[in-house]
């Protein structure tokens, strides 16, 4: 086990923690694995602890709607792209440079400052085989890391950790909004996903006194932990053992919402703390990708040992009227994420810290009569953070019409592959049980 | 095998536990009415509901729209004969503008088609006259898991659900039939494009992978020769109705799960119901659905040969079930965690309070994981465990204030985004507002007397043979030893045995 406590510790904390004594053996999934940072000292301390103290964090940062690949790393010595693009190409002056043939629009100037500082890298012309352009159908291949033409119910990262469920690494992802995203989807349901931390609780009905507990509240709690008569459980040494060893649902229904129920209670109290507790260390904008990625640093300062956060921008279907809307877009995606690298690095977190963006397909290389874009395959996807293999990765695919399939672009990495090399060199674990199969990690840290 | 349970073992739990699973639960009174019947003749009462006449409530906008349509393709149009005219770079611009708030307003109607269309759904769960119907159609869009996402059009949406509703305990091959030309599903899984040249394969292999035979029971030979049979199936998007289109039909020999033939699409659906595994797996899969998550192979198989004697009817197999002593079993009873429909649904009418706003009640499913009409994909939902995150199982606590306590009543549900101006918070509001619950229609006077006589009736009504002593003892506490109790009083206990793990199993 990664982080063996004692047992006189582990009774203590059982005795004076959140749960102010009973547990049996139904020991919540949330607390097993985030034992130590629940304890009342451990919570203080600024960095992760325990599971999470040297272990690294994804954040995927979805980009919904099909983001414009195009006008994101822009072509901009192809004669190809100003020709298909005559209204919405974007001037080759404007352009800040990578190199002579591709740059990033002005609205991404935070990327820029991010590529010159060493802490992006850019992987070019990513997609699948025979690419879907449906936004549904499509959004569940990336969700799901499945073949074009299979159905998957599991999502890639809850795959992850179903399989990192069999050792002791923490398990809990965390999402930003109100949706599971599919990519959460596990045999063994552990994310959790929150929209504002105020909202994840029990919502009192009662007005009661500020700072102090309203008595449905408290009803509730009690309603919510596990039966008197389990306590008794609580002396035998196997039980205690148990505490932080890989979960299973070998219990009925009722065990397993009991265990949720406390799951629940538990990480409301940890997260509603962390937030009043944990300030940012840097300006964010006011968007709500901002505040998404300004809740998951406090998360992250605050020592919650999840290794997943996922936060998403939608908007970014583009059919008509494209150029005012994609520059907005961009520069909050740039802007926020140029934030939270700034808030990481005060924190002395940037370095456990992996940012991987992706949208479900990029758009179609011609413009269409209503200065927008059609959906479409290949994209760039963008990694930043301080350990990531700062550059460019794989090849700008060719503008070239008879280089084009139905009009768009071909893919050269497979977006498995950026999985893959995430999996493999940064969550450390084998991809091929998550992926079902092998892809060819790419090389990103 | 599905011996009848007998006579002496028919009592209020086994009429309560009918009335949950063939229905979306009973209150005391309709237990009790239940009971009364005996066990045939409740096992009637659900699975004979034709006698019990229909209620009719098809919305104005369920039916076709060709002007509409016409109006559709011709802005699709649009921008090309714009590029080719003349026009200024103006004219060009005001044309595009036009387009694009023709398109929204087209969008906007079906979103609010759609709610409307789920908020009626919700209160014929809650308060028609069949419940087995509705639960049936609830079954069947969840296996022929179509999402009005794709569809975009809330009419063959209701077209749909209203040719699940009709056929829901037929014949399988009518069902079938009649779902492989539905408009929603020509759309949905792409049969509508399907032509000859390029047969499109993902009706035919989810037809057979998702809704008749299951994985490892054909070839992918099968599917793509399938496919070749089905190539003709097609839609009239004008009219808004199927359409056979014989130019796109390949009339070519094909070779399907053993059988060779110059077959179309019907025959093709003939031969995969006649397979023994296609009764196996309807059979498993309504087991699953009304009774467990597990279920011997055995027992599969016994249902399955009721089904098949019965020219493949499923009302005969449903009653079997719902008779069976195995339907009773200790493992079966209170072991399946509620949808959040019938999560939803059940607290309606175990409430005896009118359903939410429709505009309310889609958010609240939806907030627990269930957005009806928009399965996440054509596997439908998982169910089962998979409706429990320690988000959605905070949603249905904090639901359950809102259906309890009223909108308004709380902090942070109901109210607008902020941003938005007075008036149009002021609309929102008045859209989602909703009474606290009528205490006097759950609990008597009498029952109200003090504290013990109320848990129970409360335990009685909300938790029949899942109140513990831990829960008796936290009411007590919370309901102190007063004589008398307010309605907000009644509320909140009803409200925080709501929020309970047991609550959420039935």
């Amino acid at each position: 086990m990664k982080h063996p406590f004692s047992l006189q510790t582990r009774r203590d904390f059982l005795r004076t923690g959140v749960l102010g004594g009973a547990l049996s053996w139904t020991v919540p999934a949330f607390l097993s694995n985030t034992f130590s940072a629940l304890h009342a000292q451990a919570a203080e301390s600024a960095t992760q602890t325990a599971t999470g103290k040297d272990s690294t964090i994804l954040v995927v940062l979805q980009m919904a709607g099909g983001n414009d690949g195009l006008n994101t790393v822009v072509p901009c010595a192809s004669d190809d792209y100003y020709r298909a693009r005559p209204k919405i190409g974007l001037p080759a002056r404007s352009i800040l440079k990578i190199n002579d043939y591709i740059g990033l629009p002005p609205a991404l100037a935070g990327f820029k400052d991010l590529y010159d500082a060493g802490h992006l890298s850019i992987i070019q012309g990513v997609g699948y085989p025979n690419p879907n352009r449906s936004h549904f159908r499509s959004t569940e291949i990336w969700q799901t890391a499945s073949d074009a033409g299979k159905v998957e119910s599991y999502g890639w990262l809850g795959r992850y950790f179903d399989n990192a469920c069999a050792g002791a690494d923490p398990t809990v992802g965390v999402n930003i909004g109100r949706q599971m995203p599919q990519a959460f989807n596990a045999r063994t349901p552990t994310g959790i996903s929150l929209e504002t931390p105020q909202n994840y609780r029990f919502i009192s009905g009662h007005r009661g006194a500020d700072g102090e507990m309203s008595a449905d509240e408290k009803s509730f709690r009690e309603l919510n932990q596990p039966a008197p008569e389990d306590a008794a459980m609580e002396n035998s040494g196997a039980t205690i053992g148990a505490i932080g060893g890989p979960v299973a649902h070998h219990g009925s229904v009722l065990d397993f919402l009991q265990r949720t129920a406390l799951d629940a209670e538990l990480s409301s109290d940890k997260i509603l703390a962390i937030t009043r507790r944990v300030e940012n260390q840097a300006e964010y904008p006011a968007t709500q990708l901002a505040r998404s990625l300004k809740l998951v640093a406090q998360l992250i300062a605050g020592g919650l040992p999840t290794r997943v956060y996922y936060v998403s921008q939608g908007g970014y279907d583009t059919h008509t009227n494209q150029a005012g809307q994609h520059q907005r877009l961009l520069q909050e995606l740039g802007d926020s994420v140029k934030a939270f690298i700034a808030d990481l690095k005060a924190q002395g977190n940037l370095p456990r810290v992996l940012v991987m963006t992706f949208s479900e397909f990029g758009r179609r290389v011609t413009e269409n009569a209503n200065g927008g874009t059609d959906h479409g395959a290949a994209a760039p996807m963008f990694v930043l953070g301080d350990k990531v293999r700062a550059g460019l990765h794989g090849q700008y695919p060719s503008l070239a019409p008879a280089d084009l399939f139905n009009g768009d672009l071909k893919y050269n990495v497979d977006f498995r592959c950026v999985y893959a090399g995430l999996l493999e060199t940064w969550l450390k674990t084998r991809s091929e049980p998550i992926l079902g199969r092998k892809f060819t990690p790419l090389a990103l840290v | 095998m599905l011996s009848p349970l007998p006579a002496a073992k028919w009592d209020y739990a086994c009429a309560a536990h009918l009335y949950n699973r063939a229905g979306f639960g009973g209150t005391p009174a309709e237990i009790e009415a239940l009971l009364g019947m005996g066990l045939d003749g409740a096992v009637s009462y659900f699975v004979d509901y034709e006698k019990i006449p229909e209620t009719e409530d098809r919305p104005d906008w369920a039916k076709p729209d060709p002007a509409r349509n016409e109006r559709v393709r011709d802005l699709k149009q649009m921008p090309r004969q714009a590029m080719s005219s003349d026009l200024t770079e103006e004219q060009k611009q005001e044309d595009a503008e036009k387009r694009r708030k023709a398109v929204q307003e087209i969008q906007r109607n079906q979103v609010r088609d759609l709610q409307e269309m789920r908020g009626q759904w919700l209160q014929r769960m809650a308060q028609g006259p069949r419940p087995l119907q509705e639960k049936l159609t609830l079954f069947w869009h969840g296996h022929f898991a179509t999402s009005a996402i794709k569809v975009r059009d809330a009419y063959f949406m209701w077209l749909q659900i209203d040719t699940f509703r009709r056929l829901a305990s037929g014949q399988w091959l009518d069902m079938l039939s009649a779902v492989a030309t539905d408009p929603a599903m020509l759309v949905w899984l792409d049969q509508a494009q399907s032509r000859k040249e390029h047969p499109n394969e993902n009706f035919a292999r989810e037809c057979m992978e998702l809704f008749t035979l299951g994985e490892g029971h054909y070839t992918e030979k099968d599917v793509t020769e399938a496919a070749r049979a089905m190539t003709g199936w097609s839609l009239d998007r004008i009219q808004e109705e199927y359409h056979y289109r014989d130019r796109m039909h390949d009339a070519g020999v094909k070779t399907v799960l053993g059988r060779t033939g110059h077959f179309d699409g019907p025959e093709i659906l003939k031969i995969i119901v006649a397979q023994p595994q296609a009764a196996r797996f309807i059979s498993g899969k309504l087991w699953k659905f009304f009774a467990s998550e597990s279920g011997e192979p055995a027992l599969i198989e016994a249902l399955a040969d009721v089904f098949r004697s019965k020219d493949n009817q499923f009302k005969p197999l449903l009653r079997a079930m719902f008779r069976s002593e195995e339907f009773y079993a200790g493992s079966v009873v209170g072991a399946q965690v509620k949808s959040p429909v019938h999560w939803l649904v059940g607290a309606i009418r175990l409430l005896e309070r009118p359903m939410p706003p429709p505009i309310v009640s889609t958010e609240m499913i939806k907030s627990l994981g269930q957005d009806l009409l928009m399965p996440p994909n054509v596997k439908g939902w998982d169910g089962g465990l998979s409706w429990i995150t320690t988000n959605t199982l905070l949603a249905r606590y904090n639901q359950a204030a809102t259906l309890v306590l009223g909108q308004g009543n709380l902090g942070a549900p109901g109210g607008g985004r902020p941003g938005q101006n007075m008036a149009a918070q002021l609309a929102n509001a008045a859209a989602r507002r909703m009474d606290p619950v009528d205490v006097n229609s759950i609990v008597s006077l009498s029952d109200r007397r003090d504290a013990e006589t109320l848990i129970t009736a409360l335990g009685q009504r909300f938790m029949p043979g899942q109140l513990t002593d831990q829960h008796r003892q936290v009411l007590r506490d919370f309901l102190g030893s007063r004589t008398e109790f307010q309605d907000t009083d009644v509320r909140h206990a009803i409200r925080l045995l709501m929020c309970t793990p047991e609550y959420q199993v039935t």
